[in-house]
Formats: C-alpha cells, sequence, structure tokens
C-alpha cells in the first residue's frame, strides 16, 4: 500500500511535471489569481470564465491548467478578503472576519502571506490525503451497479443541498431544474428531441458555458452593480512588512494543523467543499483559543484555520469526483463538465484506463500550490494595484471576456442568446433567493441520473424494489432518508410551533 | 384570511410551479413508456411533477413562514447588460471582434449611472486592442478580427 502511493505518486509526477504542464500549471494559477482577485468574483464565476482557455490543450494539460486556475482563483479571493473586505464568495466571508481587521493595523502582508503558507501546507497534506484514499474509494466504485449509483447521486444530491447555505427546499427544487435543464436535446436513447423548441442548436443540448457564465458570471456582474456602493478599492491598504514575525508563527501553525485536517475530512462529504470547512475551522479556533475575544480584532489564528481548511477541503473534494463520478459542489461540477468536453467521463475507471491522467492530476494539485507559493506572493504588489482599480473600468471588461469565451468555444450566436436568457433568469431567482450552485449540480448529473435509472429499470423488469433490493443501493438510501429526517424534523417543528404561537 | 409572509419564497414558487406546467406541456408528446422500457418522457414527467410539487411547497411556504422582502428590481443593470450582449452576438458574425467589443463596452458602461463619455471611449478601444492581440492572435480563438476574417 505505502509502496503504491509512492509509485502512484510517482506515475503522476512524471507526468505532470514535463516543462510544458508545469507551464500551464503557472499560467493557470497567475490568470486565475489575477480574476479570482477582483472584487465580487469568486472561483465559481472565475473558472467559468476561464474554462474556454483550456478547452484547446490535451486532457491532462487542460486539467492541470483548470487546478492551478481553481488555486488561484481560491487565493485571489483571500486576497480580496483581506485587502478589501470583499468576499467573492461564501467560503472567504470567515478570512474577511479577522484577514481585514490585519490589514487595518498594517498586518495585510502577515495575513497574506500566512494565508498562503496555511493553505501550501494544507496542500500537501491533501495531496497525498487524495492519493492514499483515491484507491480505495474507486475500489468500493467498483462494485456499483446502475441501481447503487442512482442512488448514489441521489444522495450526492441531497446531501449537498442540506449543507449548502440557504432554503433546503429551494435547493432541492433549483437540482430538480437543473437536472431538466441537463434532459434538453436529444435522447440518446430513442433519439426523441425533447424541450428544443424547434431549435436546431439544442438538439445536443443546452451547453455547459452559457448556462454558467449567465448564470454565475453575468449575474455576479449585475449584482455588483445593484449595490448602492461599488466595490472599493485598495487604497487605505499598508504594507509594512510581508513576511509575518516569529510570533505570527508560533500562534498559527497549530491552527493550520487543525484547519488542514478539519478541511480534508470536510471536503470528501458531497456539498462541504471549501465553505463549510473554512465556517468549521473557524469556530473550532475561537473555540480552543485561550482568549476568544482576539476572534474578529485581527487574530492570525482566525484567518491561519480557514485558509488552510478551505484549501485541503478544495483538494479532498476531487476525491467524490474523480472515485464516484460524483461533483459534490458547483466547483467540481465545473471540473466534471470541463472533463466531459475533453472526452473523459470522471468515476473509478478513470484510475485504470487513464492512471497518468488520475495521478496526473493529483500531482498537479501539487505544483499548483506550490506555484501559489512561489510566484503569487511575490507578485502580491501587483494584485494590490489591480484591487485599486475602479469597478467600473472592470465589469464591462469582466463583461467582455465572458462573452468572448463563450462565443470563442463554439462560435454561434444562440450561444450567446443563452447567456442572456440564463443570466436573466439567474437574475430573477437571485431575487427570490435561490442559489444557482444547486442548478448545475443536478444540469451536470441529469442525463447521468436517466441513464442509470434506466438500466437499473432494465435491470429489474421495471421493478423499483431493485434499488431497497441491492444492499450498496439500500444502505445509500437509508443515508439519504437519515438526512432527510434530521433536516425536515426540526423545521415542522419549528413551523408548528409558529403556527401555533400566532 | 390569506397572507404572504414571505415574498421571495412566493416568487420562487411562482417560478418552479411555471416551469414544471411549461416543462409537462412541452414534453406532453414524449411517450412516457413503461418502468422496464422507459420512453423519453418517463424521467422528464418525474422530474416536472416533483418541480410542481416544491413549487407549491414553497408557496405554501410563503403562506406560513415570515421570510425577507425582495430586493427591488433595478432595471438598467440588467437592461444594459444583457442588451451589451445580445448586441455582441448580433455583431459579431458580422464586423468582427474590434467594433463588437467597443460597442459591447459602450453599452456594457451604461448599466451604472454617470458615465465619462471620454474614459468610456479610451476603455473601449482599449479593451477592442488587447481583445484582438490575446484572443485572436495570441490563443488563436476562431473569431474574425475584423470584419470577415
Amino acid at each position: 500500500m505505502e509502496i503504491n502511493l509512492f509509485h502512484n505518486l510517482a506515475i503522476g509526477f512524471g507526468a505532470a511535471a514535463s516543462f510544458s504542464n508545469i507551464g500551464f500549471a503557472l499560467i493557470g494559477c497567475l490568470v486565475g489569481t489575477l480574476i479570482g482577485v477582483l472584487p465580487g468574483i469568486g472561483p465559481v464565476a472565475t473558472i467559468a470564465m476561464l474554462l474556454p482557455i483550456t478547452f484547446g490543450l490535451g486532457p491532462l494539460a487542460s486539467l492541470i491548467m483548470l487546478a492551478g486556475i481553481f488555486y488561484g482563483a481560491q487565493y485571489g479571493g483571500s486576497t480580496t478578503s483581506i485587502l478589501v473586505n470583499m468576499p467573492g464568495e461564501v467560503s472567504s466571508i470567515v478570512t474577511c472576519i479577522d484577514g481585514h481587521q490585519m490589514a487595518r493595523q498594517g498586518r495585510a502582508g502577515a495575513a497574506l502571506a500566512i494565508a498562503a503558507l496555511g493553505s501550501f501546507f494544507a496542500g500537501c497534506f491533501a495531496t497525498v490525503f487524495v492519493a492514499a484514499f483515491g484507491p480505495p474509494l474507486a475500489a468500493v466504485a467498483q462494485q456499483f451497479n446502475s441501481p447503487d449509483y442512482f442512488s448514489l447521486m441521489v444522495l450526492g444530491l441531497v446531501t449537498a443541498v442540506v449543507l449548502a447555505h440557504g432554503s433546503v427546499i429551494k435547493a432541492v427544487g433549483m437540482v430538480l431544474v437543473g437536472l431538466l435543464f441537463g434532459l434538453v436535446g436529444t435522447d440518446v436513447n430513442s433519439g426523441t428531441t425533447r424541450y428544443t423548441l424547434g431549435i436546431s442548436d439544442l438538439w445536443d443540448g443546452i451547453d455547459f458555458l452559457p448556462l454558467v457564465i449567465g448564470m454565475f458570471g453575468i449575474v455576479e456582474i449585475i449584482n455588483n452593480l445593484e449595490q448602492p456602493t461599488l466595490p472599493r478599492s485598495a487604497a487605505s491598504t499598508r504594507f509594512r512588512e510581508l513576511w509575518p514575525s516569529k510570533n505570527d508563527f508560533k500562534e498559527s501553525w497549530r491552527a493550520v494543523l487543525r484547519g488542514t485536517g478539519l478541511g480534508s475530512i470536510l471536503g470528501i462529504l458531497p456539498g462541504g467543499g471549501a465553505v463549510l470547512a473554512s465556517f468549521a475551522s473557524y469556530t473550532l479556533e475561537k473555540k480552543v483559543a485561550k482568549d476568544p475575544s482576539r476572534f474578529g480584532k485581527g487574530a492570525i489564528e482566525g484567518v491561519a484555520g480557514p485558509e488552510a481548511a478551505n484549501n485541503a477541503a478544495a483538494q479532498t473534494s476531487f476525491i467524490p469526483l474523480l472515485t464516484l463520478g460524483l461533483p459534490s459542489n458547483a466547483v467540481m461540477a465545473l471540473m466534471m463538465g470541463a472533463m466531459i468536453i475533453q472526452g473523459i467521463q470522471p468515476g473509478a475507471a478513470v484510475m485504470n484506463t487513464r492512471p497518468d491522467l488520475f495521478w496526473g492530476l493529483v500531482a498537479s494539485m501539487w505544483i499548483g500550490n506550490g506555484m501559489l507559493l512561489v510566484i503569487n506572493l511575490p507578485l502580491i504588489g501587483i494584485w494590490v494595484r489591480l484591487l485599486a482599480l475602479p469597478y467600473r473600468l472592470l465589469y464591462p471588461a469582466i463583461l467582455l471576456f465572458c462573452v468572448i469565451g463563450v462565443y470563442a468555444t463554439n462560435p454561434n450566436v444562440t450561444q450567446l442568446m443563452l447567456t442572456a436568457l440564463f443570466a436573466v433568469f439567474g437574475y430573477i431567482l437571485m431575487k427570490f433567493g435561490c442559489e444557482p450552485a444547486p442548478l448545475i449540480l443536478g444540469f451536470i448529473l441529469g442525463p447521468l441520473m436517466e441513464e442509470n435509472l434506466r438500466r437499473a429499470l432494465i435491470l429489474s423488469r421495471g421493478d423499483p424494489m431493485v434499488f431497497i433490493q441491492r444492499p450498496i443501493s439500500a444502505i445509500l438510501l437509508a443515508i439519504t432518508a437519515v438526512i432527510i429526517a434530521l433536516i425536515v424534523l426540526p423545521q415542522i417543528r419549528r413551523t408548528r410551533e409558529k403556527a401555533f404561537q400566532e | 384570511m390569506l397572507r404572504v409572509k414571505s415574498p421571495q419564497d412566493l416568487g420562487a414558487a411562482i417560478v418552479f410551479i411555471v416551469i414544471g406546467l411549461a416543462g409537462l406541456y412541452a414534453g406532453k408528446d414524449l411517450s412516457f413508456g413503461t418502468a422496464s422500457h422507459m420512453g423519453p418522457g418517463f424521467f422528464p414527467t418525474w422530474i416536472n411533477f416533483l418541480i410542481l410539487a416544491i413549487g407549491v411547497g414553497v408557496g405554501l411556504k410563503a403562506l406560513a413562514i415570515e421570510g425577507p422582502r425582495i430586493e427591488p428590481f433595478q432595471l438598467r443593470p440588467i437592461l444594459f447588460i444583457v442588451a451589451a450582449i445580445v448586441i455582441f452576438g448580433l455583431l459579431i458574425n458580422g464586423v468582427g471582434m474590434a467594433l463588437s467589443a467597443i460597442v459591447m463596452t459602450i453599452f456594457a458602461a451604461y448599466a451604472r449611472r454617470g458615465v465619462r463619455v471620454t474614459e468610456t471611449i479610451l476603455l473601449a478601444a482599449g479593451l477592442a486592442v488587447f481583445s484582438v492581440i490575446v484572443f485572436v492572435y495570441v490563443l488563436g480563438q476562431a473569431v474574425p478580427a475584423w470584419w470577415g476574417r
């Protein structure tokens, strides 16, 4: 096992550490940070915008570049949180709390450096974690049959919905709408076109990019424009020194260790990922601290722990995707979309059929983290200057790149009209408090769920009991039922109490 | 007396119900098949009924539980941003990257109040040059730079 692990990692580094692949990782990190650092743009929007530039590359190179973009985007988001108190996504809200306080005390450099170092450590650990836990999980996944896969996807979608923030019932609705959107196009089995409204460009289904760019990228721009004050620039930040003091290290190394452990485990959960990890880590640090009152006033553990946790989780959330073919959050759904476009169906088979791809991606995670440290940290001055640009100049550029990205990937005017349509749709949903992330998960899984349901029911000759008769499927559905019960029961009780009070 | 307690939820409920009904209507000709031989309409029909059910559930919740109000819709940002995308789409095939980028940037700039005309024109020109160089020449994307090709 041990030997296997290092042997496998060696395959990975052999594949990933070629001169050109390191170059792609580097470019990915740089452009990822470049976009991710822009105020109000989270990793999902960043990756959606940058997806097109990876399409021309080979499968491994494009995945490596995407992973680089992902880490860059996350790090860029932390930078913005610390310097201007503008979280680009939910997981950076936590970093804002103490990180921005540190920046106001002139310790932005220390906060940024600790964030990068903590993330790097977490990344190293999580790389080994993925390498160690990937193969056993993939071996389990090989026992899976269609009914089990169907139940697994149900479980994955339900947990993703439950663990995400916001209203659970609306998130379920969004998953279902996503599933429906995923079915648009020609039915592979009967050849019938479904929901194409007579538009021939929809025969191959709704493209991934117009959907994600419209619902994430464009809606975020519109949302920022609606705020009474546009995102501010980073004028007030001063840099005394970049390097953290000895005391900073002493105060934060334990937090980094705890964050790494917590994040690695939470990352595997469907729907967990970075958001849950950073919140959990912050709560933990506050609990174990000798003097919890320092939190919120620039406690360095409040930056170190969550940053390590969210990076570890970002990495381990690749495990369910690579072994089970199950994306656990919107970022992983994007990764899965990119893989499918490259002609790879993520799942246990990838590890056997394309070991270079699987292990190369694992190795590239480590390379990407290293890039962040050696390239990005010294460039911090440039990112700060970029942040000083007013938003009125930034957003037309962002919009233009979004639109060019969509068009260049599939030079077809319908794609742009769809983008506009999904932007309006996403905007309306945002007003009604519906998060777009569950919709993306459903969209990616829609065709897979239908196919596995079909196969399962053919095997059982139409008997739905097959989902309970097969042990793996039964266990997965039982877990799903428990999770639903845990969520629904207290809600019903609360509703009834409220109703009685009136 | 029925009173809407959560306007956001009511809005979401309407969206879900409309999608569910539209899905059922648009898919009414798809054959349902049987469980052992699922037709193209089997899975979508189930999904649409579930969406409808969720819509009704969210609607009932909107009447039962207090929730946040809907942030006012501001027409200016969304109108100009969407217009910018649509116009880019209408222009790109005919006039190429440079001119489309300029027109789009100008439209986008008007999504907020207090447009500075000179600044916007400079920005548009700068972005046009940048995107022609980066996307057309460096990344070699299949987009014409100027007019046809």
